[in-house]
């Protein structure tokens, strides 16, 4: 059974404790991505943090006007979300529609920083499972983000 | 709701080379890439622009086949606002100059 439901109330949202364990773990790499002094060529910064300009000094020009703004809003999202999944145990949270805009964008966020760290392509995302591949359990919660992703936005969707 | 939280604060204004060439759009484009679903990236068509489902459908085809499309356009200041929502949205944006 899917995870997500709409109610009367908003998006419920069941994890069990070992689905909540992932996206703790996951959380706080992010915590480490969006806090540790990582240098911005870095593949995954650049993936989360990416150009808007291909002129170098207009795209100077572009981040100081945005300044902190997209590591603030990506901040935000990570503890809204950390504090829906607590300390430990299953999760069951019910969701207004802002709450559940925020998870979308958090959890692509984790499927950016896990793909882009394991140089993905179209093709490896199509590679079926093998317990001897290096990249299997990354490429696994790569495959199950996106479901959770997408079973979201199918009860999103209006 | 995002559309507002997501807002950078507008320090300065480049309004220079818009007063030169008014009539120059810029354009955003969004560029394909392997990991974000495509249902993600049509339902942000929608939220951000207002697209209809069917809109936002062809726009994330073509960024899928062709590998990029243009997602609106208009002055500088609403491109790169238009980009940035992009960004925090995890979409791939650029703004370019349009001819």
């Amino acid at each position: 059974m899917p995870p997500i439901e709409r109610t009367d109330e908003g998006l419920r949202l069941q994890l069990d404790g070992q689905e909540a364990g992932i996206l703790r773990e996951l959380s706080k790499e992010m915590r480490l991505l969006l806090t540790a002094d990582i240098p911005a060529q870095d593949d995954v910064m650049q993936r989360l943090f990416p150009r808007a300009h291909e002129d170098d000094d207009e795209e100077e020009i572009y981040r100081e006007l945005v300044g902190n703004e997209l590591a603030n809003v990506k901040n935000e999202a990570l503890r809204m979300v950390e504090g829906e999944l607590g300390a430990e145990g299953d999760v069951d949270v019910t969701l207004s529609d802002e709450e559940a805009e925020t998870w979308l964008r958090f959890l692509n966020d984790l499927r950016l920083a896990i793909g882009t760290r394991i140089e993905v392509d179209e093709s490896k995302m199509e590679r079926p499972f093998d317990p001897e591949d290096p990249e299997g359990p990354a490429l696994s919660v790569l495959h199950w983000l996106g479901w959770l992703q997408g079973s979201m936005l199918e009860m999103t969707r209006r | 709701m995002s559309q507002t939280t997501v807002a950078p604060d507008r320090v300065e204004e480049n309004a220079t080379e818009d007063a030169v060439e008014p009539d120059k759009p810029w354009l955003v484009i969004v560029w394909n890439d392997p990991i974000n679903l495509m249902t993600y990236v049509t339902w942000v068509f929608q939220k951000l622009f207002g697209y209809s489902l069917a809109k936002a459908t062809k726009l994330m085809l073509e960024v899928h086949h062709q590998g990029r499309s243009v997602v609106s356009s208009g002055p500088r200041e609403k491109a790169e606002l238009d980009c940035f929502r992009l960004h925090a949205h995890g979409l791939w944006a650029t703004i370019t100059k349009g001819d």
